[in-house]
């Protein structure tokens, strides 16, 4: 998701200049032209970081951070400020009033970028906690927020140490993992459990919300699998129990899509349930690619969901492929487009003028010929060649999103 | 993302919703459902038209508006969501949940 900023300045000119240097890094940016519209645009819907002018018409920058500084919903965006060269007490009173940081202008849009950077960097993990803050009320204070800032970084640890860093070994199969997380706690989960000798439950999901909430449902649900999964054989079954779980214990904010499913390594059968999640795909050494359809219903949104299994047959060679969205969602970098056989930019869209060449996600065919192109390799060394095929794809080896991947593969 | 509302037949209400729906612009997206909905004696139609995608957030406020339906008695119906928001529908199978329609008047109709 991306982060906004509110970019404010009674220049147009300076606020197109500023919009077309941050737009590219994968910002969503906003502007506002005067004080009063910054105030307006800033509580309407806060934005993760605001740049803003000191010398405007009507209402100067100083009196705008005084004023969000005093409205619960904005009181915790950070602001840098744009001052003039020289005047240092702008500056000073800036950071009194509870600015963040400082560009003086005429400004180096290069420093512009480091800037935002480093202030999101230092106030993100704050921001993932505002829900708590606000629960807290106005007891809250700056050691409050150190304290909770070591919560959230054991949190994400204990999280990391949930999932298996390693891909297990299963007779007969070869099996490759990855997770690329894009914040500290992540939303993309994976686990394998060992049911019987010859038997392997498999799950790979997606919790959907964010922050700690989105963690802590995947703590939930990772748990509620591995008692479950010993209870009950039919993975439809599983993820039944699973949704009425969740349903019952969470806000309908929270849900998580995800496939359930059990390797059954002497007749080398997948059976599984798809609740809501993007469907695997099969490979088989025949070069034939499978896409496995049996879909549910997303997992913890509504108590009447029901739920479906399927059985599929990997034969000697054959390759499982299980993902994200942070996968098959990834964007188009601005190199990469027209050089390939677009997905999206076809007659399919005709008529949408904002479907611009950052909408050409990487999608499901084109995962598809990846894994037909890179069969041969093991299981670990597809899932490296799916992430570099991404990186060429997007132009970054940055992900604004998580990504998780499981690759099967019969040995032959 | 921008949206406006228009009254179709028999007094209908339609959302139109213009971009893509991402992140914080759900939030708004859900709140304008639940409006409408109370504005509307429990009946909307939103239009997805001109929507190109939608991220889980957007999900989440469909979600939340199907229930939010279920709660207050109301319903919600889909107007022509184009390829990549169909799949997402599909793939999560909030379509068997809410009903999608291809022209301004059958969904309407659904609403009579």
């Amino acid at each position: 998701m991306a982060e906004t900023i509110l970019v404010v300045d009674d220049d147009l000119d300076i606020l197109e200049l500023l919009r077309m240097n941050l737009e590219p890094d994968g910002y969503e940016v906003r502007t506002a032209s005067d004080g009063k519209q910054a105030v307006e645009a800033a509580t309407l819907d806060p934005p993760d970081l605001i740049l803003l002018d000191v010398m405007m018409p009507h209402k100067d920058g100083f009196q705008v951070i005084e004023e969000l500084k005093n409205i619960e919903e904005t009181k915790t965006v950070p602001v840098i400020l744009l001052t003039a060269r020289g005047q240092t007490e702008d500056k000073v009173q800036g950071l009194d009033a509870g600015a963040d940081d400082y560009i003086t202008k005429p400004f180096d849009l290069r420093e512009v970028t480091a800037r935002v950077k480093a202030v999101l960097g230092r106030t993100r993990p704050i921001k993932y906690m505002n829900p708590l803050m606000r629960a807290m009320g106005s007891g809250f204070n700056e050691a409050g927020v150190q304290q909770l800032a070591g919560h959230l970084q054991a949190a994400a640890a204990i999280q990391k140490k949930l999932l298996p860093e390693q891909a297990p070994s299963f007779q007969g199969f070869d099996v490759g993992i990855l997770l690329q997380s894009s914040m500290s706690v992540s939303g993309d989960f994976y686990d394998f459990i060992p049911l019987s000798e010859t038997r392997v439950g498999i799950v790979l999901g997606d919790v959907k919300g964010n922050g700690i909430p989105a963690a802590l449902l995947m703590v939930m649900i990772r748990t509620a699998l591995r008692l479950l999964c010993r209870e009950a054989d039919d993975p439809a079954s599983i993820l039944k129990r699973i949704n009425d779980l969740v349903v019952r214990d969470t806000d309908a904010t929270l849900f998580a899509t995800m496939i359930y499913g059990v390797m059954d390594t002497v007749t080398s059968t997948f059976t599984y349930s798809n609740g809501g999640h993007c469907y695997p795909l099969h490979r088989k050494r025949t070069g034939v690619i499978d896409v496995l359809k049996t879909g549910s219903m997303l997992v913890g949104a509504f108590e009447e969901a029901t739920f479906a299994s399927n059985t599929c047959l990997l034969a000697p060679g054959d390759i499982v492929v299980f993902y994200t969205d942070g996968i098959t969602e990834t964007n188009a970098g601005d190199d990469s487009v027209g050089n390939e056989n677009s997905l999206v930019g076809s007659e399919d869209v005709k008529g949408q003028q904002n479907a611009t060449s950052s909408d050409v996600f990487y999608g499901q065919d084109r995962l598809a010929a990846c894994i037909s192109e890179n069969a041969i390799l093991s299981a670990s060394a597809l899932c490296e060649a799916i992430v570099e095929d991404l990186a060429r794809f997007s132009g970054s080896t940055q992900t604004h999103d998580d990504r998780a991947l499981v690759v099967i593969k019969r040995n032959t | 993302m921008n949206f406006d509302t228009t009254i179709g037949e028999k007094n209908i209400s339609i959302l139109h919703i213009e971009g893509k729906i991402l992140g914080n612009a759900a939030d708004v997206f859900r709140r304008e459902m639940e409006q409408q909905l109370q504005a509307a004696q429990g009946k909307l139609v939103v239009d997805l038209m001109n929507v190109p995608l939608i991220d889980s957030s957007a999900l989440g406020a469909i979600v939340l508006t199907l229930k939010y339906c279920q709660e207050s008695g109301g319903k919600l119906v889909l107007l022509n969501p184009q390829k990549a928001v169909r799949e997402v529908l599909e793939v999560t199978q909030l379509a068997t949940v809410i009903e999608i329609y291809d022209t301004e008047e059958s969904a309407s109709a659904a609403l009579i």
